[in-house]
């Protein structure tokens, strides 16, 4: 990306095809960031707040979170609304990436802080060029590191 | 006792018709007694005047008499006035008598006697008169002496007095007739007032007890009225709630299989972009590049694979979503059986069979306390309903400290039955109490087997019997899932359909 500094791309993920195809795609648009993938939110939370949840842990790095709604052990809106409510990642840029497109969980997401909001199309060229042009959007964006 | 609405008529009607029954006897005994007091009355005024005319009369007699002696002693004119003045009265005075012994039949053979006896006194009273006239006393005196005069006079005076005392029998007779008239028509009366008074009352009564019915009917139905507004409400509210599970079904499902359906269209996809580099490399046959061969024997074993992997795994997972989805209709479809269930032994047995898992450990175990023996329900959803939960309690348990499960159930109002099942386990996030029912969802760290359907099933199974199920948790402290029943699954439908 943009700044030198390594944007790591946290990917809660909890289906691992989808997990597969989303940095198949991402790869392909030239993305060579790290993508760390987290199959259920209680390891993502791990992740980004510490065993402690203050989320210190986050400090200094530069995350751009993918999130997908539906994961097995608790509501992707649920994860949203930590991540936007701690002063150590709220700055990161998040994308929901979820196969849902209920108006109100959209609105949802947008109203919780979430950037952007994709849904995943069932056709697969949709849903590759979905990715890769997410993939041609975050090597332009500019990632703050958290504080 | 309850009074209909028929027995009420039919009783009204039989009193008042008893009533109006009683009042005609009553009317008719006292017309009837007054007819007979009446002809006691005239009988009473006839033999008055009997007995005075009889007496009348013989006074005449003797008035007669006493002229005609004084007039043959003095031959003095003047005596003989009582004489005159009796003759002149007597005529008179017998048809008086006759008119009035007419209603006293008794004394017609005395008053022949008496007829016949005036006639010869008042001829030879006459007689003597008419001799001393003439001045011939002798003749006179001799027809005195002669003793038909007095005794003439001895029979008068004596039939006379008979009819006197004749007329005063029936006199006192007639008397104690009309006595006993009064009597009875007072005792009539008197029997009469009692018996429609009793009538009244008893017709008051049954109004009475009626109308207190009727009031008690009223507020029933008011009561019913209120039950029935609150039972739309809870009917609705479960519509209402039903209605959303559905729309929350309906789209977990359909974003559940679209989940796997992405993955198998994608790897496909991928797949034909994977056979590029292997149908470079069979063109090229023996003129291949040792790259060519590379890339075209990664593309076979390791990409493909994996894609046929993935394709595989997203398959089967289709196919267990709608294996769990069948599952859960066919739930929701099948017949219930209202039995009556032992509901201690059934925990009992349940428990039993988690029992070794949860006190393999010191201090664990499974403690069951039941105060509803009894519940009319469906047998096989109660045990599995009891099995889910208590295997949940086991599965989530928390790893550092024994299992330690707590099953109770209690009667709440209306009969209704609470089953309470408490563990100490991991619990589940506030956040996670509702998403714990949904289908195809989990709680927590996912470090136990499971697909989510457990929970989901367990509600459909507790909602299918007319209950509910809700749940109490803190996390890392333990869960209470609580399951509301109705007594009596039976009735329970009965009144839903009703």
């Amino acid at each position: 990306m943009t700044n030198g500094k390594p944007v790591s791309i946290i990917m809660i993920e909890d289906d691992e095809g989808h997990a597969r195809l989303i940095e198949k795609n991402i790869r392909r648009a030239g993305v060579s960031n790290e993508i760390i993938p987290f199959a259920n939110g209680t390891d993502a939370l791990d992740y980004l707040f510490g065993p402690d949840g203050s989320g210190a842990v986050s400090a200094g790095r530069q995350l751009l979170i993918l999130l997908d709604l539906n994961l097995p052990d608790m509501g992707g809106v649920d994860i949203l609304e930590k991540v936007k409510a701690n002063t150590h990642t709220r700055r990161s840029p998040v994308v929901v990436l979820t196969t849902t497109d209920d108006s109100r969980e959209i609105q949802r997401c947008y109203d919780l802080g979430a950037n952007v909001y994709i849904t995943k199309p069932v056709d697969y060229d949709g849903f590759a060029n979905a990715i890769r042009q997410l993939g041609l959007f975050f090597s332009v964006i500019q990632v703050p590191e958290t504080p | 006792m309850p009074i209909s609405q028929a027995f009420f008529q039919r009783s009204n009607a039989l009193l008042l018709a008893v009533g109006i029954a009683v009042l005609v006897v009553i009317v008719a005994t006292s017309l009837w007694l007054t007819a007979a007091s009446e002809r006691y009355f005239g009988e009473v005024t006839a033999a008055r005047a009997v007995r005075s005319a009889s007496a009348d009369l013989l006074s005449l007699v003797q008035d007669a008499e006493t002229g005609q002696r004084g007039f043959l002693l003095t031959r003095d004119e003047s005596y003989l006035e009582p004489y005159t003045a009796a003759v002149s009265r007597l005529a008179d005075q017998r048809v008086r008598l006759e008119q009035a012994a007419a209603r006293l039949r008794e004394v017609d053979p005395i008053l022949q006697r008496v007829t016949g006896a005036l006639d010869r006194k008042m001829a030879e009273l006459a007689a003597t008169v008419q001799a001393t006239r003439q001045g011939d006393v002798e003749a006179a005196t001799a027809l005195v002496r002669s003793g038909t005069g007095k005794r003439l006079m001895d029979e008068l005076r004596a039939d006379l007095n008979a009819i006197v005392a004749t007329s005063e029998t029936e006199l006192r007779e007639a008397i104690d007739a009309q006595l006993t008239a009064s009597n009875r028509l007072r005792w009539t009366t008197i029997i009469g007032a009692v018996l429609i008074l009793a009538m009244a009352g008893a017709a008051s009564w049954t109004i009475i007890s009626y109308t207190r019915e009727l009031v008690a009917a009223r507020r029933e139905v008011e009561v019913l009225n209120i039950g029935l507004e609150e039972r739309v409400r809870q009917r609705t509210d479960a519509l209402v709630k039903a209605n959303e599970e559905v729309q929350r079904f309906a789209y977990i499902v359909t974003h559940d299989l679209r989940a796997p359906l992405v993955n198998i269209m994608g790897f496909t996809s991928e797949l034909e972009a994977m056979f590029k580099p292997i149908d470079a490399y069979v063109e090229a046959g023996a003129a291949a590049s040792p790259e060519q061969k590379a890339a075209a024997e990664e593309a076979l074993r390791v990409d493909v694979a994996e894609a046929i992997g993935f394709i595989r795994s997203s398959t089967r997972k289709m196919d267990g979503l709608i294996n769990a989805i069948l599952k859960i209709s066919r739930e929701g479809r099948r017949e219930l059986r209202a039995e009556s269930v032992d509901l201690a032994a059934l925990i009992e047995t349940a428990a039993g069979a988690v029992h070794h898992q949860a006190s393999a450990e010191e201090d664990g175990g499974i403690a069951v306390d039941s105060q509803v023996p009894r519940i009319v329900s469906d047998r096989l959803s109660l045990d599995q309903i009891m099995g889910n939960l208590l295997d949940n309690a086991i599965k989530y348990r928390a790893p550092d400290r024994p299992i330690r499960i707590a099953v109770r159930t209690r009667r709440e109002r209306r009969g209704w039955v609470t089953i309470e099942i408490e563990d100490n386990g991991r619990g589940i996030a506030a956040s996670d109490h509702e998403r714990v029912f949904e289908l195809f969802r989990r709680s927590g760290a996912q470090n136990t087997a499971g697909e989510g359907i457990g929970l989901a099933h367990v509600r459909t199974m507790v909602r299918n019997l007319g209950g509910d199920i809700a749940v109490r948790s803190e996390l890392g402290k333990g869960t209470t899932f609580t399951v509301t029943l109705p007594p009596d699954l039976a009735a329970y439908r009965r009144s839903a359909e009703a």
